[in-house]
């Protein structure tokens, strides 16, 4: 029976109203491809962290690293040491990165250009790899010569497949690169054989010798990772459990032994609490798609009324009419799975690269630019359509079941409709409740340091929930203030009468408005303080006249610094009245990685106007005298870590731990993998070197910092200068473009909160066939039927909008003093934008009244012989 | 010719097809000032259709309609809205009360959409509704009310503001006999004090007795008087 109500009804409805059919499966497929471009741009990008090593030998079995970032030569020789005459491979590994020269005609915007990773390895170890590359002589045999000319040209480059033919190079051919404050030219050696599993060398991959890549980058006699492979045979798996112990010993704490397992896992943990927003946020479009299916399903059942009152009176029982429509939802959630699931991976190709762009401006260099389709997603995918979307049709199942047979179906009777929870405002206050206490509960901490604020989201999904759950009482209140003003206007007065009693569809329509709005309400008070509170930090942050950096650091995961030649020669240009040089390294405390700085912190105290989340209880840690064992953390070090002022920190160096204690916590937005700041005397002795990642200047009175900009940029064209005012626009772009795929999904949901308030409309004035043909008798005019239905959408919007504003200084706080906090570890000034909620609002408003009014003169159109 | 003798409505020719099938196939008649008609004839034979082109809510095809020396054929949507609202009253089978409105608010409807001020309309709807004997049920809504009561409160709203042609479509059909004579009776008392021309739809030999004619219809043409 199943089958026939399906082929019977079911298709024959959606062939006859093919183009609302094809829209409806589209609404879903929209919401399925957002979600899926999104999970698939997401595995991309943690699958795109490699180690790159990997891609140009075989995967080692372990690797040998320093929590202080780097290690000497002379652990390639104690490394040995430990394994003594044991057959393991060692391959030592040096990385920096590099970027495109800039375009001197074009004012530079941070972090257009791509990053490039330049990796050092002894190309003569390589070859002597075990043979299972899958070809050995393609080293030998791509170069210009022979392979040994390699070695005879301190710039010979190796590169990928994809650069040579995306830029045209090839063997002998020169490019340049920014590499600390340089504009080297390199030349193609050759290009980079692929492995033995044939994985594909992403483009911004280059290859160099070890000694001169060391030399590039200055770094010579440091190493970033020793490679082990232990050669096969019988014993090696044995032999690669004592071999990696003796090695742990030899290290001790000074060395990290990791296996290339551990490091993929440990990226994916670092970017997991941002993957896990994301995808947070894709979920918020799937479910404005459902809410969508779930309108038009709700609609259907309506306007099928009569013919499942015929079904009933013809003996079809409620179960089987509830089953059929169930699996029209399960159809049409196949229909839109599988369309979203293409389309989605069409769009993983676009979002891939989004999401790749923050995950390399935020966290570790990705090489990722496009997605793979692979089916056991697919397929998970539209399980999950086919799932979401029976859910979805659920409620409006229900109430085709619940329709009685004909001979007892009084005509124009309409049933209540959905949302009987949207009348339970008890149920709302008791949702409340519950999302308060939520509040009071620590985040999730995930391995790696990351935070997941859980009670926080589901805080915010009670005080939704609880608000919708009121939304009918708001109408009815608005319904009783409205009343009065029918005496003067027949449309209010008809508008008034229909929400005294609102119905389960009024409710929810009303409940999704005020979902939408309370999310972007909420969400605007989140940018809005993120704003004021980003702009406060930088007017009292950035006092110098011009920041310099390398040009090649065009992402976090820059490895490009300025050598002591090149900044003392500019602080001791004329022109400068006072430099704050700042070093900085990427460290692993307690197993998780974050950054030591070495800044003047005398210099910081009096230039900058600090801002204070626990401040210093004396002026020692300003004092190079008094503070080798002192140091400043950042807020987000101080959520990650768990320490505050006072509590006592281990910092890996290149010379053995360093213990300093917490003088005081900073607010700081400039990662949330928080920072630690020691005077930078003592951080250049322990790093022996004084390379720095910026350099800023104060000039002398008289002095134009445009000019000495100028200058400098000519002087030293590997340079990026910027003024004061140029690097602050700069950071507030950056910043603002964080936000934009959260406005954009924000948008997406008040336009379906709208379409469905006109759906719900469309649906409530289908049941109201009969009091349509009424006020056409008594002579209505199409348009005062069609205001009644503006007023009434006016009134739904109102309230929606309302208490959607209402709940949105709510959510905005829970954003704010809760999830934010808790995430990043950021304190932020609550900051309410009204000027931008209020256009928000009359936008809403008056979308919402609009949409009302077409529904309305739509539907006082109808022919008389139809609404009969 | 006296003016109670000329004609407040004449119909001629009428056609209304939906698709290839003729609903009215050339229907033609005319109604005196203040007098009550009954249109009679099997299910399917065009009798509502006709009932709704009478009163504006639908359009012959072809044909002339004119109501009080105004030809209706040529109205526009909103001129024919003007006309339902000035000059003509409905009474349907199933009342069609506004369920949302008082019994009271659905009898001042007419009166506020014909723009009589707030203050007059209060003593109009509450004469009206102490004419059809509901004064006391006049803050109920339609929920509360019995069927009898229902139909009572339809006929006050489509008399409240005194049109001249009233229409009304089974309007015992959903009543049982006692209402339903109640009913009729209501009807022939309001029509003889107003002078209301009445066309009353109906399958009830007792609903005839109150008409001073009676035509009959069948399939979508008038059948001659007897």
């Amino acid at each position: 029976m199943l089958a026939l109500l399906f082929t019977r009804f079911t298709l024959r409805h959606w062939r006859s109203s093919l183009r609302q059919s094809v829209l409806l499966a589209l609404i879903l497929a929209l919401g399925v491809a957002v979600y899926f471009s999104v999970r698939l741009a997401n595995r991309a990008a943690v699958a795109s962290f490699q180690d790159f090593s990997e891609l140009i030998t075989t995967q080692s079995d372990w690797v040998v690293s320093s929590p202080s970032g780097e290690l000497p030569e002379s652990a390639l020789r104690e490394v040995r040491e430990a394994l003594g005459d044991a057959p393991v491979h060692l391959l030592a590994v040096v990385e920096t990165t590099g970027a495109k020269p800039r375009d001197p005609q074009h004012e530079e915007e941070i972090g257009t250009r791509p990053t490039w990773t330049i990796m050092g390895v002894d190309l003569v170890a390589l070859t002597n790899f075990p043979a299972t590359r899958r070809n050995d002589a393609a080293w030998f045999s791509e170069g210009p010569g022979n392979f040994w000319s390699v070695f005879a040209n301190p710039r010979a480059v190796y590169i990928s497949a994809a650069l040579a033919e995306k830029e045209h190079l090839k063997p002998g051919s020169e490019f340049p690169l920014v590499v600390n404050e340089h504009v080297a030219t390199l030349t193609v050696a050759g290009l980079i054989p692929a492995n033995q599993a044939g994985a594909q060398v992403p483009e911004t991959l280059l290859l160099m010798d070890l000694p001169s890549l060391q030399a590039l980058a200055g770094r010579e006699g440091r190493l970033d990772r020793i490679e082990c492979l232990v050669q096969e045979g019988p014993l090696a798996a044995q032999a690669r459990v004592t071999l990696r112990e003796a090695v742990e010993k030899k290290g001790g704490d000074r060395w990290v032994v990791s296996s290339p397992h551990d490091r993929r896992k440990a990226a994916a943990t670092m970017t997991q609490a941002f993957r896990l927003n994301l995808t947070l946020l894709s979920l918020l479009a799937l479910l404005v798609g459902l809410y969508l299916i779930f309108q038009a399903l709700d609609g259907a059942v309506v306007r099928r009324r009569e013919e499942i009152g015929i079904l009933r009176s013809l003996g079809v029982p409620p179960r089987m009419i509830q089953a059929a429509w169930l699996v029209e939802a399960a159809a049409l959630g196949v229909v839109g799975g599988v369309a979203g699931g293409l389309l989605g991976w069409g769009g993983a190709q676009v979002s891939v690269r989004l999401v790749s762009r923050t995950v390399n401006a935020l966290y570790y260099a990705t090489s990722t630019n496009g997605a793979r389709f692979e089916p056991g997603e697919f397929l998970l995918v539209v399980a999950l359509a086919v799932v979401a979307s029976v859910l979805a049709g659920w409620l409006p199942a229900r109430a085709a079941a619940a329709t009685p047979p004909a001979q007892l179906l009084v005509r124009h009777a309409a049933p209540a409709g959905g949302g009987k929870m949207t009348r339970l405002p008890w149920l709302g206050l008791a949702f409340w409740v519950v999302g308060g206490l939520l509040l009071l509960a620590p985040p999730l901490r995930l391995e790696g340091g990351g935070r997941f604020p859980w009670a926080g989201y589901v805080a915010v999904l009670c005080g939704v929930f609880g608000g919708g759950c009121l939304g009918a009482s708001v109408l009815r209140v608005l319904a009783r203030l409205l009343a009065p003003a029918g005496a003067w206007s027949l449309p209010l007065r008809l508008a008034a009468s229909h929400l005294r009693r609102p119905s389960g569809r009024h409710g929810l329509a009303a409940a999704c408005l005020l979902c939408a709005v309370t999310m972007t309400g909420g969400m605007a008070i989140l940018v809005g303080s993120f704003d004021r509170t980003m702009r406060g930090w930088i007017d009292r942050t950035f006092h110098a006249d011009l920041y310099i950096s390398s040009d090649g650091a065009q992402s976090a995961s820059t490895r490009n610094r300025i050598s002591p030649a090149t900044w003392q020669a500019i602080v001791a240009r004329p022109e400068v009245a006072e430099a704050a040089p700042s070093q900085f390294a990427p460290v692993t405390v307690n197993g998780l990685s974050t950054l030591l700085g070495g800044v003047d912190l005398g210099l910081m105290h009096r230039r900058v106007d600090m801002a204070w989340v626990q401040e210093p209880r004396s002026g020692d840690i300003f004092d190079p005298a008094k503070n080798s064992t002192l140091a400043l953390c950042s807020e987000a070090f101080s959520e990650r870590f768990r320490l505050h002022r006072g509590d006592a920190v281990d910092v890996p160096t290149p010379a053995g731990f360093k213990r300093v204690t917490l003088a005081g916590v900073f607010a700081d937005y400039g990662n949330e993998r928080g920072s630690l700041l020691v005077e930078r005397t003592h951080f250049s002795r322990w790093f022996g070197h004084e390379q720095l990642a910026n350099l800023a200047l104060f000039v002398k009175p008289g002095v134009s910092p445009d000019d000495l900009r100028a200058s400098l940029l000519h002087d030293h064209p590997g340079l990026s200068v910027f003024t004061n005012s140029r690097l602050r626009a700069e950071i507030l772009r950056i910043f603002r473009q964080t936000f934009s795929l959260t406005y954009a999904l924000e948008l997406i949901g008040v336009i379906v909160a709208v379409t469905g308030l006109g759906l719900t409309l469309a649906s409530v004035l289908l049941e109201r066939r009969a009091e349509l043909t009424t006020l056409r008798a008594l002579g209505l005019r199409h348009g005062e039927m069609a205001r009644a239905t503006a007023a009434e959408g006016a009134v739904l919007s109102l309230a929606g909008t309302g208490l959607g504003l209402a709940l949105s200084l709510a959510l905005g706080w829970i954003l704010i003093f809760i999830i934010n906090k808790q995430t990043f570890g950021w304190t932020l000034q609550f900051t309410v934008p009204w000027l931008q909620l209020a256009a928000f609002a009359a936008l809403v408003l008056a979308s919402g009244t609009t949409v009302a009014f077409l529904v309305g003169l739509r539907s006082a159109r109808l022919p008389a012989d139809r609404e009969e | 010719m006296t003016d109670s003798d000329a004609p407040i409505l004449t119909a001629r020719d009428l056609v209304k097809a939906y698709e290839a099938r003729r609903v009215l196939d050339g229907v033609s008649f005319s109604l005196r000032r203040g007098e009550r008609l009954a249109l009679t004839g099997p299910s399917g034979s065009g009798k509502t259709t006709l009932l709704n082109c009478l009163g504006g809510v639908d359009r012959a095809d072809s044909g002339s309609l004119v109501l009080e020396g105004r030809e209706v054929a040529g109205l526009s949507a909103d001129e024919l809205a003007s006309l339902r609202r000035h000059r003509v009253g409905t009474i349907f089978q199933f009342f069609h009360l506004l369920p949302t409105l008082t019994a009271a608010e659905n009898v001042e409807l007419p009166l506020q959409l014909t723009g009589v001020p707030a203050g007059a309309r209060s003593g109009r709807v509450a004469r009206v509704l102490d004419r059809v004997g509901l004064a006391h049920r006049s803050h109920a809504l339609p929920s509360q009310l019995s069927g009898g009561e229902m139909q009572r409160v339809a006929i006050a709203r489509a008399l409240v503001h005194e049109p001249a042609l009233l229409l009304a479509d089974e309007p015992t059909g959903n009543l049982d006999s006692a209402n339903g004579d109640n009913i009729l009776a209501l009807l022939e008392g309001l029509s003889e004090e107003t002078g209301t021309s009445l066309v009353l739809v109906t399958h009830s030999p007792e609903a005839t007795r109150i008409c001073h004619r009676v035509l009959r219809m069948k399939d979508g043409r008038m059948l001659p008087e007897a």
